[in-house]
C-alpha cells in the first residue's frame, strides 16, 4: 500500500484545550469550529487563523462530550452541547460579533487572547452579554451522560442520546423564548446510545449504540418509531455519518454516472459507521420499490414476509479496507468530495476513496453485489488513499470532521477542504489533503 | 527516568519478594473459601507452576526487550497494581492473586508499524469468586492506576481472565469503553471507592 495522497498539517489550533478534547464541530457557514473538552467548556476557534475566538463555559458541570451547530439560522449562531452532566445546553451568539476571526482575510488578525490566556474574551467592550455566548436554555431529561446531539436538516428538530439508552427528539419552537418541546423518547436500544445523526435531507434519524446495533427512526403519522435495526458490527458502534445526497463515486463516465444516480436515487444516501470491532462499514437501504411491489415476475411472495409500511431493510453495502488496529471512534464522509475519513484509538487517520470498477467483476466479493431484486448498479471499490500514523503523536483520536478551507494558504477561487482531527491531549489539528 | 533504566533488573529483587507474598495467602484463600472455589482450585495447579512461568516470561521479556528506551516491563506494571487494595477486604490485589505477574503482558500496539512507540498493556484479572459483583470496580481501579502512572503511549487492556467470572464479557466491554471510563472518573461516589483502593499504592 503506497498511498499517492498525503495529509499536510496546516496548523494546530492555539491554545489547545489542556484536557481531553472529544469532538470538533465545524460551523455550517462561518469559518469557525467548536471543540468540546473535558474541561467542561467548548473552545471556539477560527478556521482562518486557527486561534481561539471564545470559550463557552459556565453551563456544564462535567465534560462536554458533544456539540452541533443548528443549520439555517441567519444573523445568529446556535450551538447545542451535550455533557456528561446529563444535560443539553443551547447557546446563542450574534454573528456580527467575532466576524473578525471569521470572514475572509482582511483584518482578520484581530488580536484575541494574545499572550498566554486564551480564555479571555476580546479586549474591547466584550463584557456586554449581547456580544458573548448567551446561555439560552438547558434541556433536562436524560438520566445519565449525554453522548451525542444532532440537528435535523431543517434545524427544527434536535436529537439527543445518552448512556440511559434513550434517544430524545426535541422540537425547537423558535418562539423567541427558547422553548423546546419533547417530541419523542425512544428506548429500544439495549445499551448506551453513542451517536445520533440525521439523514441529510429527510426527517430520518440514525443511531449507534453500545448494543452493537445501528437503528433508524422515522415519524409515522404522529409517532416516532424504529424502522430498521442493523446488525453487523461486532462491537460498540461509535459513530455514524451520512453520504451526501448527490454523491457520485470517482472515475465515472456520463453513462455510468447516470446509471449510478438512478439507482442511488432509489435507495437514498448511504450510511457509514465505525466500531470497536475496528471496522468501518457502509450500509444501504433497499429501494422501497423492490420491497413493496414485487418486481416483474416476482408474484408469489406472501405478504407476511414483506415489511410493513414504514419498515425499511438496510443491508451491508461494503466493509472498508481494514486499516485500524484499535477501536475506530470517528468517521466523516465529506459532503463535498465523497472522501471518507476515519480515526481512532490507534492514533491513525485513514482517508478512503470510492471509485467505479470498470473491468469485469473479479473474485473480489467486497459485498458490492446487491441482494435485492433490482438490477445491480455499477460496481465500486474503496481504497485507502491516506494512512497517517501517529497523527497526534501517541494520543488517541476521538473525532474527525471535514470543513471548507478558510485560511490564507488556500487556492484562490477553489472550494478546498480541510480535515479536522481532535485528540485525547486536547489538541486539534487542521490538515489539507495533497497529492 | 535514568534510575529506571539503571534499574533494569528489578525482576530479581521482586522475584524473591513475590513468592513470599503470594504463597501464604494462596493457602489462606483456599482454606477460607473451601469448596466454593471449584474454578479456583482447578487453577491452582497452574499457580504452582508459577515460578517456572515467571521465569519463562522474564526470559521472553529480555529477548523481546531490544530497546534501551523500554524501561517499563511486566514487573513494573505488577508493582503498580499489586498494591491496590481490594474494595472488600483490606488486602492487596497481589496478595489475593487477583492480579499476577504471568497475567500481565506488554506488546507493541501496532504490529505493522515497527517504529511506533505505542504499547498495549494487557492485565488479566482473576476475581476471587466467579460472580464477584465488584469485578468492574477492581478492573476500573487497575485501569485508573495504570492510566495515572504510565506515559500516554500505553494503551490499557484490562480484562477478566477467561473462565473466572460469570459475566466477564459484560465487565470487559465496560472496562474497554473509553467513554464510560472517562465518565466514571467524573463520578464522585465511584471515584471515592477507587481512591480508597489506591490509597495503599506508593
Amino acid at each position: 500500500m503506497a498511498p499517492r495522497t498525503n495529509l499536510t498539517l496546516l496548523s494546530n489550533v492555539t491554545p489547545p484545550s489542556l484536557e481531553r478534547a472529544w469532538l470538533t464541530a465545524p460551523h455550517p457557514t462561518l469559518p469557525i469550529i467548536a471543540t468540546c473538552s473535558s474541561d467542561k467548556t467548548v473552545h471556539v476557534y477560527s478556521l482562518t487563523n486557527f486561534r481561539l475566538l471564545s470559550t463557552i463555559s459556565g453551563g456544564h458541570k462535567r465534560s462536554v462530550r458533544t456539540s452541533a451547530w443548528k443549520p439555517h439560522v441567519s444573523g445568529e449562531s446556535v450551538l447545542a452541547t451535550g455533557s456528561f452532566d446529563a444535560t443539553v445546553g443551547i447557546w446563542r451568539r450574534w454573528d456580527a460579533y467575532g466576524q473578525a476571526g471569521g470572514d475572509g482575510d482582511a483584518g482578520s488578525e484581530t488580536p484575541n487572547g494574545d499572550g498566554d490566556d486564551g480564555v479571555e474574551k476580546k479586549p474591547e467592550g466584550a463584557d456586554d452579554d449581547e456580544e458573548e455566548w448567551r446561555f439560552a436554555v438547558l434541556l433536562d431529561g436524560h438520566d445519565s451522560e449525554v453522548k451525542s446531539v444532532s440537528w435535523s436538516p431543517s434545524g427544527m428538530l434536535l436529537a439527543t442520546c445518552s448512556r440511559d439508552k434513550s434517544i430524545w427528539i426535541w422540537e425547537d419552537l423558535d418562539d423567541g423564548d427558547n422553548n423546546f418541546e419533547t417530541v419523542a423518547v425512544m428506548q429500544e436500544h439495549e445499551g448506551d446510545v453513542k451517536c445520533v445523526a440525521w439523514h441529510p435531507a429527510e426527517e430520518c434519524l440514525a443511531s449507534a449504540s453500545y448494543d452493537d446495533t445501528i437503528r433508524l427512526w422515522r415519524e409515522d403519522i404522529d409517532d416516532w418509531g424504529q424502522v430498521a435495526c442493523i446488525r453487523g458490527h461486532e462491537g460498540t458502534v461509535w459513530f455514524l455519518d451520512w453520504e451526501a445526497v448527490e454523491n457520485v463515486p470517482r472515475g465515472a463516465d456520463d453513462a455510468l454516472a447516470a446509471q449510478w444516480k438512478e439507482r442511488h436515487a432509489l435507495s437514498g444516501p448511504r450510511l457509514a459507521s465505525c466500531s470497536d470491532d475496528r471496522t468501518v462499514r457502509i450500509w444501504r437501504r433497499q429501494p422501497k420499490e423492490s420491497q413493496q411491489q414485487a418486481p416483474f415476475g416476482g408474484t408469489g411472495v406472501p405478504s407476511i414476509l414483506r415489511p410493513t409500511g414504514t419498515d425499511e431493510t438496510w443491508e451491508a453495502d461494503t466493509v472498508l479496507p481494514r486499516m485500524h488496529d484499535l477501536s475506530v471512534y470517528a468517521v466523516a464522509w465529506s459532503k463535498r468530495t465523497g472522501l471518507l475519513a476515519s480515526a481512532g484509538a490507534d492514533g491513525r487517520i485513514v482517508v478512503y476513496e470510492e471509485r467505479f470498477v470498470t473491468d469485469a467483476p473479479t473474485s473480489d466479493d467486497a459485498g458490492t453485489a446487491p441482494s435485492d431484486g433490482v438490477a445491480p448498479g455499477p460496481r465500486t471499490e474503496w481504497t485507502a488513499i491516506v494512512i497517517q500514523d501517529g497523527a497526534h503523536g501517541v494520543y488517541e483520536i476521538n473525532h474527525v470532521a471535514w470543513a471548507k478551507r478558510a485560511d490564507r494558504g488556500r487556492a484562490e477561487g477553489q472550494d478546498e477542504e480541510v480535515l479536522i482531527s481532535t485528540a485525547d491531549d486536547g489538541s486539534v489539528k487542521i490538515w489539507a489533503l495533497g497529492e | 527516568m535514568t534510575t529506571e533504566i539503571q534499574n533494569s533488573n528489578p525482576t530479581i529483587l521482586s522475584d524473591a519478594d513475590l513468592p513470599t507474598r503470594l504463597r501464604p495467602t494462596e493457602a489462606a484463600k483456599s482454606s477460607a473459601y473451601g469448596s466454593g472455589l471449584f474454578a479456583s482450585t482447578l487453577s491452582f495447579p497452574g499457580d504452582s507452576v508459577d515460578p517456572a512461568s515467571q521465569y519463562l516470561s522474564a526470559e521472553s521479556e529480555s529477548e523481546g526487550d531490544d530497546l534501551l528506551e523500554e524501561p517499563i516491563d511486566e514487573q513494573e506494571i505488577y508493582d503498580l497494581i499489586s498494591t491496590i487494595s481490594d474494595p472488600e477486604h483490606p488486602i492487596s490485589l497481589g496478595a489475593l492473586a487477583v492480579v499476577s505477574l504471568p497475567d500481565i503482558s506488554i506488546k507493541p500496539t501496532l504490529s505493522n508499524v515497527p517504529d511506533s512507540p505505542l504499547r498495549t498493556v494487557t492485565v488479566l484479572i482473576t476475581p476471587t469468586i466467579t460472580h464477584c459483583s465488584l469485578a468492574t470496580v477492581i478492573g476500573l481501579g487497575v485501569r485508573v492506576r495504570l492510566e495515572q502512572s504510565l506515559p500516554s503511549r500505553f494503551r490499557m487492556d484490562v480484562r477478566i481472565k477467561e473462565g473466572t467470572h460469570s459475566t466477564a464479557d459484560e465487565v470487559n466491554k465496560q472496562l474497554a469503553d473509553k467513554e464510560r471510563v472517562a465518565a466514571a472518573l467524573e463520578n464522585g461516589t465511584l471515584m471515592g471507592v477507587i481512591a480508597k483502593m489506591l490509597e495503599t499504592c506508593q
